[in-house]
C-alpha cells in the first residue's frame, strides 16, 4: 500500500507529462485539415490513412530506422573502448573520466553544430588538411547531408552509450578476466571470450537506448542535414510548424509511437523466449 | 627439492603509507602446501597475486622450479588459481570453464574433452558438466573452480580463501577434500586464509603474516606450540596473557607468584602466554598455583575454566570427562604447567 | 490665488483633448521576437502606450505557426488580444474563428489602407507590414554586385548557396518568382523546376541554420535568400558585409496581418492598438526603422527608407502577383516536387 503511495508522484508526473499529451495528440490526429489549411474537428482516421498510403511515409520510416540503427551501432561500438578504459582506470580517476565521457551532453545542440561546421564544412578543418596535403581536389561533403547527420548523431548518442556501458561493465567482475589470464588467455582472447560475451547485455541495452534516441532525434538531422535528410522527426516538425497541418503531424507522431511500442513489445517477447 | 622461491618480494600501493608486502622471502618444497595466514590487510592476498602475476612487485623476485617468472604476464605462468569468489565464467558450462585453459593452450578437441572429463571426475562432478555456474551450489562451484585450475596441470596451485564463501558446515569437509586432492595430484600449493584452523589443518608449512611481513614460517605444530613472536602467539590459538618481571634468567615474578620458564630474556618486563590446554589441574608441576574458579564454560568436548591465581587470570581447558571438569564457580583447584610451555616475550 | 486657479484651468484645458483619447488598461500583443520586437516596441508600441495610457504586454510568439498554436491552445480562454502573423497562417486562424472578422465599420483606419492590404486579410484583420523576398550575398567575395537571381547559378558558386526549401515560405516564394520569370505565371511550377535543378549543385544547404545571414558572415556560403526588412538591418549591422538585392527577375511579397483575437478580454484596447498600428504615423515610423513596406499609403515615408522597400517606384513592377491563399493549395505538390527533383538532384 505504502509502495503504491510512494509511486504516486511518479505516476502523476507520467500522466501529466506523457499520457495527457499523447492523448491530446491522438485526439488531434483524428481531426482533418481542409484545403485552406484550417483544422476541422472530426473523428476520422482519414489523415492517418492518407499517411499510411503515402509512399513517402514509408521512405521516411526506412530512412529513420536505418539512420538510427547505423548510428546506434556505431555509437555503441565507439563507446565500448571508452567504457573499458574507464573501467580499467584507477578508482580516483574513474569519476572524472566518466564525467568527461558524458560532458558532450552539457553542450547545447546549436553550439555542437557550430563546432561540427568548423570541422566538417567544405572549408572546415578536415577539408583544409586534405587540401593542404593535396589529397582532395574537391572538398569532401561531410556536412549538410546524410554523412553529416550520421557523424553528428553518433557523437550525440555516444555519451548515452557510454553511460549505459560504464554502468553495465562496472558490474562485470574483473576477477573473471584475471581468471582467464591465469588460464593462459592473452588480453585479446580474454576480451573476445570473456569480456565481450559478458558485456553483451550492456551492449544490447546501449544499442537499444541509442536506437530509440536515434529514431526520435530531431536536432541533429535538422541542423546537420542541410535540408537533405528526411526522417520522421523532421517531417513532424515541418508538418506542425511549416505547413501547420496538426492532424497530419499528430498522426505521424502516433505512427512513430506505435512503431516504437511494437519494437519494445517484440524485444520483450524475444527476451522472454531467450530466457 | 625447492619448487617455489619468493625473494624479498615487495609491493607498495601508490598513496599508501606502508608497503602492502614488505620484502617477503620464503622457500617451498615441491608438492608442499603453504598457508599464508594473517588478518585482513596483512598482505597475504597481494603476495598470492604477485605469485600469479596479477600484481607487479616493486622489488624482489618469484622463482618457480628455478626459473625467474617475475617479468612474465599471468597467461604465461601456468599457475592454477582458485579465486575467493571462484570467478567461474557465467556464460560457460562447468565443462566449458574447465576446458577454457586447455583451449588456450591449443589442446586438441578430443584430448581436451578427455582431460575435462578427468578433471571433473577428480572433483566428483562429471554429471554436472553441462550445468551453468548459476545452476550449481556454492560447494559445487568451488569444485569446478578447483577442477578448472587443476586441468591445466599447473606448476603451482594458488587458492585465495577458497572456503570463505562456503557454509560453516560444509567447510570442514571441503577443506579435507582439497587437502586430499592436493596430495593425490602432488600440486605444490599456496593457500591464503585468515582462518587459523584451516591453515593448521591443511598446510605443510604456515607463514603467519602481519603488516606485510612474515612473522613466522614453520610447521603448523611449531606455529601453534612455539609461536615465534608476540603477534603469532596472539593471532594463533587462545592464550592467557600475564605480565611479569624477570627476576633472574628462568624466573619471572608475576603478581604474587614466581614462575619458572624455559626461556626468558635476561631482564626486564615481559609478557607471558600460556595456552589453555597446557594448564592442568595437577598436584605436582614445575609451576603450581592455587586457583579459584571464576567461570566455567561447557562446550561438550572440553570444559574451559577461567580462574583467578596469584599470578593473574589463567585459562584451563580440560577434557570433558575428568573429575576437575566438574568444578563450578567459587571452587578452588591447584593448576600446574610446565616451564617449557610458557612463551615469554619482552613487554 | 487667482493665478493658481488660472493655472489649474489651463492645465485642465490642456489635458482635455488627451483625456478624450485615453484608453488606459492593458492588453497583450503577440508578434515576432528578436529584432522585430525591439524595433516594433520602440517605434510603435511605446508611442501608443504614452499616448493612450494602455500598458502593452509583448508576447514573443516565435514563428507564425507557433503563434497559431498558442491561439488554438488558448481558444477557450484567450490571453492574447492582438496578433501579428504571416498571412497564410492568419487565414487559418480566420477560418478557424480564432480571430475576429473585422472591417472599416469597426476599425475606420482600414478604409485608409491600400487595396492589397484590405484583401490580404480576407474577412479578418488587414495587412500591417509588407516584406519581400531578396537575394542576400557576401559583398566581400561577390563582385561585381549582382543584380539578378541568376548570379546564384554561376558554376563558380558551387556549394556556396543557401536556400530554404519548401514548405518554408521563402522556398515557395522563390519557386513562384522563378515560375513567373520563366512563364509569366507564378503557379506554373513546371517552369521553375528545371531552373531549380540546375541550381541544386550549388546549394550548400536547403535549410540554413541558424539563418542565411549567419552562414554568410561565417564564410559558409556567399548567397542566400532572405526577407528584405531583416536583410536591410543585417546589412546595416554588418557594415555592408551583407549585400541585399531585389533581383530583376522579380520578388514576391510576404504579408503580415494584424488581427483581433476572438474573445479578447481587452477588446477596446485591442482595437485602439490596431488603429494605431495601421495609422499613417506608426506605419511611417516602422518603415523608417525597419524597412517593412507600409500598408497605409498616407504614411509619409522618407524617400531613403521607401527606396529600401519593394514599394519604391522602380521596384513596384518587379513584385509578382502571388496570392498566398492560393499557394496554400499548391504547396503540398510543390513540396514533393522539390524533394524528388531538386533536393535529390543536389548530389551530396
Amino acid at each position: 500500500m505504502s509502495a503504491w503511495l510512494l509511486m504516486l508522484p511518479a505516476v502523476l508526473l507520467m500522466a501529466a507529462g506523457f499520457l495527457y499529451p499523447v492523448a491530446l495528440l491522438a485526439r488531434i490526429s483524428l481531426n482533418r485539415t481542409n484545403d485552406m489549411g484550417a483544422m476541422e474537428p472530426a473523428h476520422s482516421l482519414e489523415t492517418l490513412g492518407r499517411l499510411v498510403e503515402d509512399e513517402f511515409t514509408w521512405e521516411l520510416a526506412w530512412n529513420t530506422a536505418t539512420l538510427a540503427a547505423s548510428s546506434a551501432l556505431m555509437a555503441t561500438a565507439l563507446a565500448l573502448p571508452v567504457a573499458l578504459l574507464i573501467r580499467g582506470a584507477a578508482p580516483r580517476w574513474r569519476g572524472l573520466l566518466s564525467l568527461m565521457a558524458v560532458a558532450p551532453l552539457l553542450v547545447s545542440g546549436t553550439a555542437r553544430i557550430v563546432g561540427w561546421m568548423a570541422i566538417l564544412g567544405d572549408r572546415g578543418l578536415i577539408n583544409a588538411v586534405l587540401a593542404g596535403l593535396g589529397l582532395a581536389e574537391e572538398p569532401l561533403r561531410l556536412i549538410n547531408n546524410w554523412t553529416g547527420v550520421r557523424i553528428g548523431l553518433v557523437e550525440s548518442l555516444m555519451p548515452y552509450a557510454c553511460l549505459v556501458l560504464i554502468a553495465g561493465l562496472g558490474r562485470l567482475d574483473a576477477r573473471l578476466e584475471e581468471a582467464a589470464a591465469t588460464l593462459g588467455a592473452t588480453r585479446f582472447r580474454t576480451f573476445l571470450r570473456v569480456t565481450l560475451p559478458l558485456a553483451a547485455p550492456a551492449l544490447l541495452a546501449a544499442f537499444l537506448l541509442t536506437f530509440v534516441l536515434g529514431v526520435s532525434a530531431f536536432v541533429t538531422p535538422r541542423l546537420m542535414g542541410g535540408g537533405r535528410v528526411f526522417v520522421v522527426a523532421t517531417e513532424i516538425f515541418d508538418l506542425a510548424l511549416e505547413t501547420v497541418d496538426w492532424p497530419a503531424a499528430a498522426a505521424m507522431a502516433m505512427l512513430l509511437l506505435g512503431a516504437l511500442a511494437a519494437a519494445m513489445l517484440l524485444r520483450g517477447l524475444l527476451g522472454r523466449r531467450a530466457a | 627439492m625447492t619448487h617455489l622461491v619468493l625473494d624479498r618480494l615487495t609491493r607498495r600501493f601508490p598513496g599508501a603509507a606502508q608497503a602492502a608486502v614488505a620484502g617477503i622471502s620464503l622457500e617451498l618444497p615441491k608438492g608442499a602446501l603453504l598457508a599464508l595466514l594473517g588478518p585482513s590487510g596483512c598482505g597475504k592476498t597481494t603476495t598470492l597475486r604477485m605469485i600469479a602475476g596479477l600484481e607487479k612487485p616493486d622489488e624482489g623476485r618469484v622463482l618457480v622450479a628455478g626459473r625467474d617468472v617475475t617479468a612474465l604476464p599471468p597467461h604465461r605462468r601456468n599457475m592454477g588459481v582458485v579465486f575467493q569468489s571462484y570467478a567461474l565464467f557465467p556464460h560457460m558450462s562447468a565443462a566449458g570453464n574447465v576446458a577454457f585453459g586447455l583451449e588456450m593452450r591449443g589442446v586438441a578437441r578430443a584430448e581436451r574433452a578427455e582431460r575435462v572429463r578427468q578433471a571433473l571426475a577428480l572433483v566428483g562432478l562429471e554429471e554436472l558438466a553441462a550445468r551453468r555456474p548459476r545452476q550449481l551450489s556454492g560447494g559445487q562451484q568451488q569444485r569446478v573452480a578447483l577442477a578448472r585450475a587443476l586441468a591445466i596441470q599447473p606448476d603451482l596451485l594458488l587458492l585465495d580463501e577458497p572456503l570463505s564463501a562456503l557454509d560453516a558446515k560444509l567447510r570442514e569437509g571441503v577443506r579435507d577434500e582439497i587437502r586430499a586432492l592436493q596430495q593425490r595430484v602432488g600440486a605444490t600449493t599456496v593457500f591464503v586464509t585468515h582462518d587459523q584452523t584451516e591453515a593448521l589443518a591443511m598446510a605443510d608449512l604456515v607463514a603467519v603474516m602481519n603488516q606485510g611481513r612474515v612473522e613466522q614460517l614453520a610447521s603448523p605444530e611449531e606455529v601453534f606450540e612455539r609461536p615465534a613472536t608476540r603477534f603469532v602467539a596472539t593471532f594463533v590459538g587462545r592464550a592467557a596473557r600475564l605480565s611479569g618481571q624477570v627476576e633472574a634468567p628462568g624466573t619471572i615474578r608475576c603478581g604474587e607468584a614466581l614462575l619458572r620458564a624455559a626461556e626468558t630474556p635476561a631482564t626486564g618486563a615481559v609478557e607471558i602466554f600460556i595456552r589453555p590446554h597446557h594448564v592442568r589441574p595437577v598436584a605436582a608441576a614445575e609451576n603450581l598455583l592455587p586457583a579459584r574458579v571464576l567461570r566455567r564454560t561447557y562446550t561438550g568436548e572440553v570444559v574451559s575454566l577461567e580462574c583467578e591465581t596469584p599470578a593473574g587470570r589463567l585459562l584451563a581447558e580440560l577434557p570433558g570427562g575428568v573429575p576437575e571438569a566438574r568444578a563450578t564457580a567459587g571452587d578452588t583447584l591447584s593448576l600446574g604447567f610446565a616451564a617449557a610451555d610458557l612463551r615469554v616475550f619482552p613487554a | 490665488m487667482r493665478r493658481a486657479l488660472i493655472a489649474a484651468i489651463a492645465s485642465m484645458a490642456l489635458a482635455l483633448p488627451a483625456a478624450a483619447q485615453q484608453v488606459g488598461g492593458r492588453m497583450t500583443l503577440q508578434a515576432y521576437a528578436g529584432i522585430f520586437r525591439d524595433n516594433y516596441t520602440q517605434v510603435v508600441v511605446n508611442p501608443f502606450t504614452s499616448a493612450r495610457g494602455t500598458q502593452v504586454q509583448y508576447h514573443d510568439g516565435g514563428t507564425s505557426a507557433q503563434m497559431l498554436g498558442t491561439l488554438r491552445a488558448q481558444k477557450a480562454d484567450p490571453q492574447i488580444d492582438v496578433t501579428i502573423m504571416d498571412v497564410t497562417t492568419a487565414a487559418i486562424a480566420c477560418a478557424e474563428g480564432l480571430v475576429e472578422r473585422i472591417d472599416a465599420s469597426v476599425l475606420p483606419v482600414i478604409g485608409e489602407l491600400d487595396q492589397m492590404a484590405r484583401d490580404s486579410g480576407g474577412a479578418c484583420g488587414p495587412a500591417v507590414t509588407y516584406d519581400h523576398l531578396v537575394m542576400i550575398y557576401d559583398t566581400r567575395s561577390v563582385t561585381p554586385a549582382p543584380t539578378r537571381w541568376e548570379a546564384m547559378w554561376d558554376p563558380a558558386q558551387r556549394g556556396r548557396v543557401a536556400l530554404s526549401a519548401p514548405p518554408n515560405i521563402q522556398g515557395l516564394a522563390l519557386t513562384a518568382i522563378l515560375a513567373h520569370a520563366a512563364s509569366g505565371n507564378w503557379r506554373n511550377v513546371g517552369a521553375a523546376m528545371p531552373r531549380l535543378r540546375e541550381l541544386a549543385p550549388n546549394v550548400q544547404t536547403f535549410d540554413p541554420n541558424p539563418d542565411g545571414y549567419t552562414l554568410i558572415l561565417n564564410d559558409q556560403v556567399r548567397f542566400a535568400t532572405g526577407w528584405n526588412a531583416r536583410a536591410q538591418l543585417y546589412r546595416d549591422q554588418s557594415q555592408g558585409r551583407i549585400g541585399v538585392v531585389l533581383p530583376e527577375e522579380g520578388t514576391a511579397f510576404q504579408v503580415n496581418t494584424i488581427n483581433l483575437v476572438a474573445g479578447s478580454k481587452n477588446r477596446q484596447q485591442a482595437l485602439a492598438f490596431m488603429a494605431h498600428a495601421l495609422s499613417a504615423e506608426a506605419q511611417k515610423a516602422f518603415t523608417e526603422r525597419m524597412y517593412y513596406g507600409p500598408t497605409n499609403p498616407r504614411a509619409q515615408v522618407s524617400a531613403e527608407a521607401m527606396g529600401r522597400t519593394a514599394l519604391a517606384p522602380e521596384f513596384r513592377n518587379r513584385v509578382i502577383p502571388l496570392d498566398w491563399n492560393e499557394m496554400v493549395r499548391l504547396r503540398d505538390n510543390w513540396n514533393q516536387r522539390w524533394r524528388r527533383e531538386v533536393i535529390a538532384a543536389s548530389g551530396r
